[in-house]
């Protein structure tokens, strides 16, 4: 498309200088056609059909691709472990649906965030050498999207695991007995309802803020003789001692738009249906953002992970698996209404 | 809304049938004696019209005993519980706005997987129509209430949100104090929604009763439930309120509100009416981008809840 109009203008330039040719230079008009660097969409050179035959065997082959691998545990799975004290599973990629409210068994209401696992794989395997020397990570991905836009590089990773490309791939640090064969599938059901969980994502950017909005200043009053000063930062340090301004002072500047991370947040219901996860409160991001849960880091909420599966939850070995886990503390919308005592 | 409503007892059943089986078995003889004993027929008709009187269910059941089999016990047929006293279920078209999911791009797995939810929870409580105006009773689980039960009756003046976080406000003036309660319509701590009154304002959003005078938004707490039809449209109440005088908490004459139900012209000039028309922006009627058309949408959600409402 960016190439036609390209031409496009090359050939308008072209004609406009023959026709102006006589009158003036036509060295003034050649200048002014900038030559863009373009890409091309997939589908621009080829033909209807041959776009609809590419979308069709596409889509045939994730679907290929996704059902090989949903019976991880019949297709050599790899030494698989014990839960113990302390380690560490891999955790998941989610979509940020939405909001929604729950009440408790006491008649309490909360709101929880509802996370969808979609396409959730595990990609790689990065060893103790490669990653950082020290523990053992898994390269995760989630959300399938088109090879058409990746680089041959990019799509390597997901060719040696069989798996369709990932709009979001992120790191987790695991345990060596939490190991997991790339390829396998991931699923809600992997955190149980009543255990905690930290979800990182990149924040919802606000642009360049001032301090009050970025960093919660004062600012100053709106009357009483203020001239040109209501938002401003005031001082930014002392004075002829150290003669400087330390480095870090908070300052206005781009805001938001930065990986955060919401710690220690419950997990009141998972619907293995749809692959939803309730999470307590807010979680950073927009809706439809792509993050990273995983079993939470606070030594206080630790005790919260009693059996979970491990390494994964496998859907062949848990096969009775109810639709929807609940916490025990929330209240079913099939129950009768609360009566309070 | 839900089969148990009904509780009239058709008591007629047992002593019509006594009386149907005698008729029927003296008709019975009536017709093979006919060639040889010539009954009038007006006396054939009677017992035929008696018949008829007294039992229509009888007619299923004629042809064994024609062929003079001894009567067997034909058990009464199960009495039909119809209670008058309930509300019948609705026969109008009506699905609650909360269905309708906002227009945002969000997964519409969310709002499907919100909407099985809220189907759950009106298969256990019987959530009514009710619109903006509508004169409700909720009684709700409260823990600081005596008796852990408040019940509170008001008029409708707002209903909001989407999906499992709906609620509705419900005003009324209580020791010359106005009261304004916002419930949750899912919430679990509701017992029971009871439509005193059905009826719809001029207005979707009553918040100027607030500035109105009190008498417009006072109900009496004991109030009887009004009687409706369940059939045609929605009666709507055509009143204009009186205002208290100026400052309201918001100008209600600006033509953002859109306000129908308040004499104006009791308490604004004609100066200050037109003055208000400064803020109006007759441009956007024709805001394409503004325009969210939700007819197919609830056509195809009103489906999706009936059927599930029915399983």
């Amino acid at each position: 498309m960016a190439a036609w109009s390209c031409r496009f203008l090359l050939q308008r330039g072209t004609r406009l200088i023959s026709l102006r040719a006589a009158a003036e230079s036509p060295v003034q008009l050649v200048g002014c056609v900038r030559t863009v660097k373009t890409t091309t969409w997939f589908d621009e050179h080829l033909t209807e059909d041959n776009q609809k035959y590419m979308r069709k065997s596409l889509a045939e082959e994730y679907r290929r691709q996704t059902a090989e691998k949903l019976n991880p545990l019949k297709d050599e799975p790899w030494q698989r472990h014990e839960w113990t004290e302390g380690s560490r599973r891999v955790g998941l990629v989610a979509v940020k649906l939405g909001m929604a409210p729950i009440w408790t068994t006491t008649g309490e209401r909360h709101v929880v965030t509802m996370l969808q696992v979609q396409d959730c794989h595990v990609i790689k395997y990065l060893p103790k050498e490669e990653y950082d020397g020290c523990t053992a990570a898994l390269i995760v991905g989630g959300k399938n999207v088109s090879p058409f836009y990746r680089s041959e590089s990019e799509l390597e990773m997901f060719r040696n695991a069989g798996v369709p490309p990932k709009q979001k791939v992120t790191t987790f640090k695991v345990s060596d007995n939490a190991l997991i064969k790339p390829g396998t599938p991931l699923y809600a059901a992997h955190f149980r309802p009543g255990q905690y969980v930290d979800v990182t994502a990149k924040s919802i950017g606000k642009g360049f803020q001032g301090v009050m909005k970025r960093w919660g200043f004062k600012g100053q009053p709106a009357t009483h003789g203020q001239t040109k000063t209501h938002r401003r930062p005031g001082a930014s340090g002392p004075g002829g001692d150290p003669a400087k301004v330390f480095k870090g002072k908070k300052m206005p500047g781009k805001m938001g738009n930065t990986y955060i991370t919401a710690h220690g947040l419950k997990i009141w219901r998972v619907n293995t249906k749809h692959n939803v996860l309730y999470v307590h409160g807010s979680v950073p991001g927009h809706r439809n953002c792509l993050l990273k849960v995983r079993d939470t880091a606070l030594p206080t909420r630790s005790s919260t992970l009693l059996n979970p599966p491990f390494p994964t939850y496998f859907s062949e070995e848990e096969a009775d698996l109810d639709e929807d886990l609940y916490d025990d503390n929330l209240f079913f919308h099939t129950e009768p209404s609360l009566t309070l005592t | 809304m839900t089969p148990r409503d009904k509780t009239r007892f058709c008591a007629h059943g047992f002593r019509t049938n006594s009386h149907a089986t005698t008729g029927r078995s003296d008709m019975a003889a009536c017709v093979k004696g006919l060639d040889k004993f010539t009954f009038s027929l007006r006396l054939i008709r009677n017992l035929q019209l008696q018949n008829e009187r007294y039992l229509s269910t009888s007619l299923c059941r004629s042809a064994p005993e024609s062929n003079a089999d001894p009567p067997r016990f034909i058990p009464p047929s199960k009495p039909v519980i119809i209670d008058k006293t309930q509300p019948e279920a609705s026969k109008r078209k009506f699905l609650s706005p909360e269905f309708i999911p906002p227009r945002q791009r969000t997964d519409p797995v969310k709002f499907s997987m919100e909407r099985k939810d809220m189907i759950r929870r009106r298969k256990v409580l019987d959530i009514p129509e009710f619109y903006v105006g509508s004169i409700l009773a909720v009684t709700m689980a409260d823990p600081n209430a005596s008796g852990k039960v408040n019940r509170f009756v008001g008029i409708c003046i707002q209903r909001g949100g989407k999906g499992l976080g709906a609620t509705f406000v419900l005003r009324n003036i209580i020791n010359n104090q106005g009261v304004e309660i916002c419930y949750e319509v899912y919430s679990p701590r509701i017992q029971k929604i009871e439509v005193l009154k059905l009826e719809k304002r001029l207005d979707d959003n009553l918040m100027y009763l607030r500035d109105a005078l009190p008498e417009y938004s006072t109900v009496d707490p004991d109030m009887k439930p009004v009687n409706y039809s369940h059939t045609g449209e929605v009666p709507v109440n055509k009143i204009k309120v009186r205002m208290r005088p100026k400052p309201w908490s918001k100008r209600w004459e600006r033509p953002n509100f859109d306000i129908q139900g308040i004499r104006f012209d009791l308490c604004l000039t004609p100066e200050q009416m037109a003055h208000a028309q400064k803020w109006a922006k007759p441009w956007e009627e024709y805001d394409m981008l503004k325009e969210y058309d939700t007819s197919q949408l609830e056509k195809e959600i009103f489906l999706e809840v009936q059927q599930e409402m029915n399983k």
